[in-house]
């Protein structure tokens, strides 16, 4: 059974995108923020990672950057999945994000909150194909 | 045959009569024993009448009269004024007084010359109106003025100007703004030197009372007559308040920018928990159903909480002030969150000063303010990983120096220097699903609405201590 690791310091939002991908056939684990993502990553090695971008301690920023940049991990594909959607809406990291990118491959996926279903399970689907 | 007068003939003319000016002779009392044609038909006969009756209708002789001097002296003498015309038209004139010597070298007449200088007065008039309005130009201007030379000495500046940064002249204008010791660089005024083109920049510097201005500074060169500049002038208009206006702005659009934020996880919330209810419907699963429902159930309190702070943000009219008990606020907030606290292993107490007394205000608001800081510190005790810490709380309430002190200090997780930069003044959460992100800008709206400060100590891993300094009630 594949892996998919949820990195959200929205307690429901763990809940929500865990339950979903449970019914879909999916083993979950959950991290609220960088520094607990990164050990569940080498602890549980997930065959996926969805990603909000500002959580506290760690931003999903810096533990994207982080895994990208470490040869063991960084084929592991990752989801962006956020409320913020580009530079304007929350701030520092996000304007990090997209000014840093280019120093780090893209991440495979990228989906808006409220997540659509649909979108997110099709993406998650074809990436563990 | 060529009209000239020949020598002749030149004797014949009466040069006194035909001088174009004003000539007249006076005795010592300074009776006019003759006067020029001019002065006759502008002045009138003399008939022996005295100069200062004549010209300028007084009945005594004028102080420092200057025929009075040359009799004395035997000197010319000269003197500015205004005399009078038959018509009673007013003449500014330079007159000039010489003396008459009989055979003897005695001194019999003085002869006074006055020459019309009208048109040099008005020029002056003109020049002096039009040095005034320059000056007035210049120094009235509302914006900071300064002449520099090539060194960027600064050689004029107005009077605003000096109001601001002191007496600048001769000073370096890097030295007088910045403190520096050496040109700043792009400097426009050294650009203009360069390219004689007006140039524009902004700088941030230290007015002489150690405050800081935002400049927007424009310049332009001076030429000479040959078209070389000699001088470079700055124009620079004070823009801080209009900085500060758009510091507002930006901060308002974060806010909004971090409310939408909490409202899409706050929806996200309510559809998860919608999902998850359904499923456990589908499947007559009892857990899911729990679940799902404490999902919606959360996330509609949570937004329920955000549009009330959101709320009062907003409301604009001043707190009513009704004496409030600082020690009953801290017992009912107490009362409030003892579960919350037990729950996750926090202790939490208070220590109330005897004179703690009352404060004026708004009870809902001192209750929404304490309680806001108590929850905050619950939170950071409790996210705080350390298993071997027992997280503390403790409120304390006491009277300084004619203010009420409140302080809630917490062992917990405490913060950097980033996060506390920005504590009060924007949308913040660093708490996830637990978090309106509102509750420390209402903190700092409640404090600043009764008068009162607020600030913050911390430090990463060891805690926080949040100080609210109110105006105690004096009639108590």
């Amino acid at each position: 059974m594949k892996r998919i690791l949820i990195v959200d310091d929205e307690q429901d939002v763990c809940l929500y995108l865990s339950r979903l991908f449970r019914e879909n056939g999916y083993e979950v684990s959950c991290a609220g923020d960088g520094n607990e993502a990164l050990e569940r990553v080498q602890q549980d090695k997930p065959d996926l990672i969805t990603l909000d971008l500002s959580m506290p301690n760690k931003s999903g920023v810096k533990f994207y950057r982080e895994i990208k940049s470490r040869p063991d991990l960084s084929a592991t594909p990752v989801v962006m999945v956020t409320g913020v959607t580009g530079p304007g809406g929350n701030p520092a990291d996000t304007e990090r994000f997209y000014r840093t990118r280019h120093q780090v491959p893209p991440p495979e996926g990228f989906v808006p909150k409220p997540v659509d279903r649909e979108e997110i399970l099709n993406l998650v689907n074809k990436l563990l194909s | 045959m060529e009209n000239k007068l020949t020598a002749s003939e030149l004797d014949g003319v009466s040069f006194f009569d035909e001088v174009p000016c004003y000539i007249s002779i006076q005795d010592r009392s300074c009776r006019v024993l003759r006067a020029n044609r001019k002065m006759r038909e502008d002045f009138g006969a003399p008939a022996s009448m005295p100069c200062y009756a004549m010209f300028k209708g007084r009945k005594e002789q004028c102080p420092e009269c200057i025929v009075e001097h040359t009799y004395e002296d035997g000197r010319e003498h000269e003197s500015a004024g205004v005399i009078f015309d038959r018509r009673g038209l007013p003449h500014d004139v330079l007159v000039k007084t010489r003396p008459l010597r009989g055979p003897s070298g005695e001194i019999v007449a003085v002869m006074q010359m006055f020459t019309d200088i009208a048109v040099q007065k008005e020029l002056e008039h003109r020049l002096h109106d039009s040095l005034t309005r320059f000056h007035n130009l210049f120094d009235l201007a509302p914006c900071f003025i300064a002449l520099q030379d090539r060194e960027l000495r600064i050689l004029e500046a107005n009077d605003r100007f000096q109001a601001s940064f002191g007496s600048p002249l001769g000073r370096f204008c890097y030295q007088v703004y910045k403190g520096r010791r050496e040109p700043c660089s792009g400097c426009p005024v050294a650009r203009t030197f360069a390219d004689g083109e007006t140039h524009t920049g902004e700088h941030a510097l230290t007015d002489s009372t150690g405050k800081q201005v935002d400049l927007v500074v424009y310049t332009a060169p001076l030429r000479n007559a040959r078209g070389d500049i000699t001088e470079v002038m700055s124009v620079s208009a004070d823009i801080t308040e209009i900085r500060a206006l758009e510091d507002k702005l930006a901060s308002l659009g974060r806010l909004v920018g971090g409310i939408a934020h909490s409202v899409k996880n706050v929806l996200e919330g309510l559809r998860g928990g919608v999902y998850i209810v359904n499923l456990g419907f589908r499947d007559n699963n009892q857990e899911d159903i729990r679940t799902g429902w404490d999902m919606v159930q959360r996330n509609v309190a949570r937004v329920s909480s955000m549009i009330m702070d959101m709320l009062y943000c907003a409301r604009d009219r001043s707190p009513r002030r009704l004496p409030v008990s600082l020690a009953g606020v801290a017992k009912e907030v107490v009362g409030l969150f003892s579960a919350r606290a037990q729950d996750r292993g926090v202790q939490l107490e208070t220590q109330v000063a005897e004179d703690a007394g009352t404060v004026l205000g708004e009870p809902r608001d001192i209750h929404s303010l304490l309680a806001n800081l108590v929850t905050n510190a619950i939170d950071a005790c409790s996210s705080d990983q350390d298993a071997e810490k027992t997280g503390r709380v403790l409120i304390r309430i006491r009277r300084e120096k004619g203010e009420a002190v409140i302080e809630v200090e917490d062992n917990g997780i405490g913060m950097d220097e980033e996060t506390r930069g920005k504590l009060f003044t924007t949308f913040f959460s660093t708490k996830g699903t637990f978090g309106t992100g509102l509750g420390l800008l209402v903190a700092h709206k409640v404090a600043t609405e009764h008068g009162g400060t607020i600030g913050v100590r911390s430090a990463a891993g060891e805690g926080s201590t949040f100080t609210v300094k109110l105006p105690s009630n004096q009639e108590q």
